[in-house]
């Protein structure tokens, strides 16, 4: 009776005030075809500058993996005015905060500065889009750094190739079935001559979106973004196919060997629609509605109740062209991965037989609302959510109506998406087990 | 003729000047900074209620999202015999209200996505927008409506209680609580001290009295900010506050705090500490409204900041600390000065020189300019990314309007940030560093450091030394070293541990050891498991919930370890130290042990005995049986001593061993439970190898 109460006073609630965000943005092409997205807040006196390049572990070269990474790491090695192993100690001794990340789809690089070091940050980016140090000895360099890199990520890190591993179970042709680090046969067989040839392919600016986020003059920023970028030389056209995959028609079973773990683990995982698709949406929810949280589903049964898993998780991984989706389950004491299988099986069976209830689903709108609102609550969280809306979704307003998406999301939405991605015969099933020496 | 050049001239000079601003850019050289920005920070509207309640809201509509923060700028008052009253009203409230159970109330804020947090003094509340109107009700409700129960009473003050049991041997809790009584004086509340006797002395009528004399509306202040339009949190602010009753907040005379004359080391002991507290300290009136304090502020950052100088030399150049920083507080009443590090027992003095000397040059010696700028960079960033979250806005506002600030402060941070100068920095270093009246507190282990600390002098003139309780209070010296007898030697004070547990005879049937126990970490179960034979070899396995975590094998002359899933082959000082371990009784292999002297465990006299470089051992001088052992363990820059308490002795085979094995890490401490105790039984030469 309670809950029935509290429940028609949150609906009312909700009716009277609707959704209010508004992230403000200009958005313009130079000639030279990068795109510029300029958004002014002036709350505080920061800056974030940064750059998200259209190429991602999938864009391969000759065949070879790796290349997107191995370039996070070259492009910081120093350009024709910034000497080696200056680029990082330049933004720290001015006070600024950097990074740089690759995904399977883009590669972003950012600083952040209070604002009236603005134009260092256009200087940092632009130098390294109009000439960047490409050279044996920083290839060398780099080499050394990302198979280390590799060794701490992946190769000696209990886990570590769980996600290769649902990569090459789930696709066959896509570059998706590969690593986003690469093969290390594949860096050493990579030639000099090749990592020229694909920064001409992929850096140009004709494939790139210029952010400049914080507390800026527009006019101002526009003009001393065309000093810093408009003489970039345009890029060569990129062209892109969907390398298309068949539908999983059945279930395929695969065994992982890591010499890191002690305890096994069990995967569940399932190929899924583009991030632009709405369903796509739907998944992230139902992820949330699984593990997130000591209330979650499958949180609550298997660690909590049943005290038959250490950990559980439901994490969809959205891609540009497929995403892919995975139950991760850790088995606690006796527990059997068979049985952890049959449990989580029955979770998913319920999400395809019943409608979630009013009240799960409430809760499910409010911890995406507040996600959401969250992850743009600093300069650098909007200015990436504005790149990446450009470049993946191709709809920078997104990070307007994004959650529009959500809150169109119904309880039959999740139903109707887990009957038709999450199916039980049709899926990879696979038995992440630690390696002792009588296995090769 | 001679006005027309003038005039091309200067005609030129405009063009040329235009045509230089869209030159090339000269993209060889790093671009220049422009200058300081201005902060651009919202002006709240404000309002009043009748009540006395004063509101601000600051509009944000970028994110939909709401704050409120009610806090009661009331003066420090007194609590006495109740001192601890504010923090037991504290985790009162939120236990229930006169109208919603606690478990409703916390269920519903958690529907909401919505956190809120009450204190005596304060009110904290964050939702999505939609949510605010039901959420700041609900935080009024819990805030002026509280139902305060003799059960809730019960539980929490139980919990403090045991709290402060839980602290009594840590040596960080006692050294800050003693730090507070000497530098504010025990009468002055922000140096009053809860204890047991004063939390027991609460009753349920008392907190509902504390609650209705403080928890009101004359000198509060409850700020709303974001995606609220401020006629609606007006009109919400109404509702829910209006009927806050208005009630007048009596002031109490505060003693005045001082600073002794001359510098001075109040040391206070604590027989267990592996590691001095050591705390330069004088309070300070430093105020925010001080035309000094952006000088004070860079002062402090370069002295004790987190690379800062005290950083640079205790911790990189002498590597006898984790970490060594300083804290220059701000305050309309009063407020301190503290540099703090916590550092091994062997250097203790030399650390307080270092201290001392680094508190002595900042005073003395201009800083340099590379140092002024680095500590400016330092604060504009933080400063700067600060001012991105609603939160800091909201405290700024109120900071303006509670620490008297002109309207502009914030909005001049950098300014006066920037215009700081070194002479500046040297000029309020002696002001606010006040080397001649600080009290360097330490608190220690008597008996290893005090007779250095009883020789300190620092500028050629000793440092007396006084000795305080932990309870703040004056002390005659403790007499930390006992003599020992001279015919008592470590071999008889081991034979009588052997006789003591069951006789040599006994001992030397023991060809194997097992032992399991348990332990609880944070609800967790910990298991442990050790194998050792009378042949050297040792097995030591750590597992939670079932499954191994860490594990340890030694076959007698070579090892490994196994953490997380990684096997590391034991490095040549590792072997070294798992050997002298490897044995059911490590006592009959120890070879040159010598003994350290008598000294105090859990209040009983104990005879400390060096096993070996790294261990040392403490056996009962009554019963014989050992009491504790304390290790010396390095972990990358920081060595630390790792004590191991050793009770409930139980005979198995005829033999005692201890079934209560406690292990602590620096403020933590496992006790663990003996499961199983096989001798000669459960172990196999298969449990040695890979």
């Amino acid at each position: 009776m309670i809950n029935k109460i509290k429940l028609s006073a949150c609906a009312m609630i909700l009716g009277v005030s609707g959704f209010a965000q508004e992230v403000e943005f200009t958005e313009y092409d130079l000639d030279n075809g990068l795109h510029v997205i300029l958004h002014q807040d002036k709350t505080a006196p920061v800056v974030s500058t940064s750059v998200m390049y259209h190429v991602g572990g999938k864009d391969l070269k000759n065949n070879k993996t790796g290349f997107a990474h191995f370039f996070e790491h070259l492009l910081f090695e120093g350009t024709e005015n910034i000497p080696k192993g200056t680029f990082m100690s330049t933004i720290s001794s001015n006070g600024g905060t950097f990074n740089a990340t690759t995904s399977l789809d883009r590669t972003y690089y950012y600083e952040t500065f209070s604002s009236n070091k603005l134009e260092l940050g256009l200087w940092l980016e632009s130098e390294r889009m109009l000439h960047p140090k490409i050279d044996q000895s920083g290839v060398d360099t780099q080499n050394e750094v990302v198979k280390e890199e590799r060794r701490r990520s992946y190769d000696n890190r209990p886990y570590g190739n769980l996600l290769s591993v649902i990569q090459s179970n789930l696709f066959e042709k896509h570059p998706y079935k590969d690593p986003n680090i690469g093969y290390m046969d594949d860096l050493d067989a990579a030639e000099l001559k090749e990592f020229n040839e694909y920064f001409d392919e992929f850096y140009g600016p004709n494939n790139a979106t210029l952010v400049v986020a914080g507390d800026i003059d527009i006019e101002k920023t526009k003009s001393l973004i065309e000093d810093y970028f408009g003489p970039i030389p345009t890029g060569k056209e990129v062209n892109r196919s969907l390398i298309e995959e068949k539908p999983l028609a059945s279930v395929k079973r695969d065994t992982f060997y890591d010499a890191n773990i002690q305890i096994p683990a069990s995967i569940l995982a399932w190929r899924t629609p583009s991030m632009k698709e709405k369903d796509a949406y739907v998944l992230n929810m139902i992820s949330t509605l699984l593990s997130e949280g000591r209330s979650s589903r499958l949180y609550k049964k298997l660690v909590d109740d049943q005290k038959q898993a250490l950990e559980v998780a439901a994490f969809h991984l959205p891609l540009e062209d497929y995403g892919m989706y995975a139950i991760f389950a850790i088995p606690l004491g006796d527990a059997s991965l068979n049985t952890l299988n049959e449990e989580i099986d029955e979770e998913i069976l319920k999400l395809q037989n019943t409608l979630i209830s009013d009240r799960e689903f409430q809760k499910l709108q409010n911890t995406f609302e507040n996600r959401f609102v969250n992850a743009n609550s600093s300069v650098s969280g909007i200015a990436e959510s504005l790149a990446t809306y450009n470049v993946l979704f191709e709809n920078t307003n997104l990070i307007n109506k994004e959650i529009e998406i959500y809150r169109s999301i119904t309880p039959k939405d999740v139903q109707r998406v887990a009957n038709e991605y999450l199916k039980l015969d049709a899926r990879a099933i696979l038995s992440y087990l630690p390696k002792t020496d009588d296995v090769k | 003729m001679k006005n027309m050049k003038n005039l091309i001239l200067t005609l030129n000079a405009v063009f040329f000047l235009a045509f230089s601003t869209f030159a090339q850019i000269d993209r060889s050289k790093q671009p220049e900074a422009g200058p300081a920005p201005k902060i651009n920070i919202q002006k709240p509207k404000t309002f009043t209620l009748t009540n006395g309640l004063q509101v601000m809201v600051v509009e944000n509509h970028k994110l939909p999202r709401v704050s409120a923060v009610l806090i009661m700028d009331n003066p420090p008052a007194p609590e006495g015999a109740d001192a601890g009253i504010s923090g037991l009203t504290s985790s009162l409230l939120g236990t229930g209200t006169q109208k919603t159970s606690k478990d409703d109330f916390n269920e519903e804020i958690d529907f909401l996505g919505a956190n809120v947090n009450l204190s005596a003094g304060s009110a904290r509340a964050n939702t999505l927008s939609k949510y605010f109107p039901r959420v700041l009700e609900l935080m009024a409700e819990g805030a002026l409506q509280p139902k305060f129960t003799q059960e809730e009473l019960d539980i929490n003050k139980q919990r403090q209680i045991e709290g402060l049991k839980s602290n009594e041997k840590d040596v960080s809790f006692n050294a800050r609580r003693v730090r507070q009584a000497l530098t504010y004086g025990k009468d002055h509340p922000y140096g009053e001290l809860t204890t047991p006797e004063s939390l027991e002395n609460i009753t349920l009528e008392k907190i509902q009295n504390y609650y209705n004399k403080n928890f009101v509306p004359t000198n509060a202040y409850l700020a709303i900010i974001g995606d609220v339009k401020f006629e609606e949190a007006k009109k919400l602010v109404e509702k829910h506050f209006a009927t806050w009753k208005k009630s007048a907040v009596t002031t109490a005379n505060l003693p005045e705090v001082k600073n002794e004359k001359g510098l001075q080391i109040n040391f206070v002991d604590m027989p267990n500490a592996v590691q001095s507290e050591i705390a330069v300290v004088n309070s300070t009136n430093l105020k925010k409204n001080d035309p000094d304090y952006f000088a004070a502020l860079v002062a402090n950052q370069i002295l004790g900041g987190g690379d800062g100088r005290l950083f640079l030399n205790l911790r990189e150049d002498k590597g006898y600390t984790y970490g060594a920083y300083s804290s220059l507080g701000s305050n309309k009443y009063v407020s301190s000065f503290v540099a703090s590090a916590q550092v091994r027992n062997a250097v203790t003095d030399s650390a307080t020189v270092a201290f001392l000397e680094e508190i002595k040059r900042i005073r003395t010696e201009k800083v340099s300019e590379k140092e002024l700028e680095d500590a400016k960079n330092n604060y504009t960033g933080s400063f700067v990314l600060s001012l991105e979250q609603p939160a800091t806005i909201a405290g700024y506002a109120l900071d303006i309007e509670t620490e008297n600030l002109p309207k502009n402060f914030y909005e001049t941070y950098l300014q006066k940030l920037n215009a700081v100068t070194v002479e500046d920095v040297q000029r309020v270093a002696n002001k606010y560093f006040k080397i001649d009246e600080a009290r360097i507190i330490i608190a220690g282990k008597g008996s290893e450091i005090s007779e250095n600390l009883e020789k300190f002098t620092f500028n050629g003139k000793e440092i007396p030394v006084k000795y305080y309780n932990k309870k703040g209070i004056q002390v005659d010296k403790p007499e930390f070293n006992k003599a020992v007898d001279p015919t008592v030697t470590a071999e008889s004070i081991l034979n009588k541990y052997i006789q003591a547990i069951g006789g040599k005879q006994a001992v030397d049937n023991v060809e194997s050891v097992l032992m399991t126990a348990t332990a609880e970490i944070q609800g967790q179960k910990l298991d442990l498991e050790i194998k050792t034979t009378a042949k050297g070899k040792s097995l030591q396995v750590v597992s939670m919930g079932g499954n191994a975590i860490s594990k340890q094998v030694f076959d007698g002359t070579t090892g490994f370890a196994v953490v997380q899933g990684q096997k590391i082959p034991f490095t040549e000082e590792q072997i070294t130290d798992v050997k002298a371990d490897a044995a059911p009784f490590p006592e009959l292999i120890v070879k040159d042990a010598r003994v350290m002297g008598i000294e105090a465990v859990d209040g009983k006299d104990a005879y400390a005995i060096a096993l070996n470089d790294k261990t040392t051992a403490f056996y009962d001088m009554e019963t014989g049986l050992k009491v504790k052992s304390v290790k010396t363990v390095t972990q990358g820059p920081q060595t630390m001593e790792v004590p191991t308490g050793y009770s409930n002795y139980q005979e198995v085979n005829g033999i005692k061993f201890p079934f209560t094995v406690t292990q602590s890490f620096g403020p933590q401490s496992i006790e663990f439970t003996v499961n199983e105790m096989k001798i000669n039984d459960g172990v196999e030469e298969s449990d040695f190898v890979e």
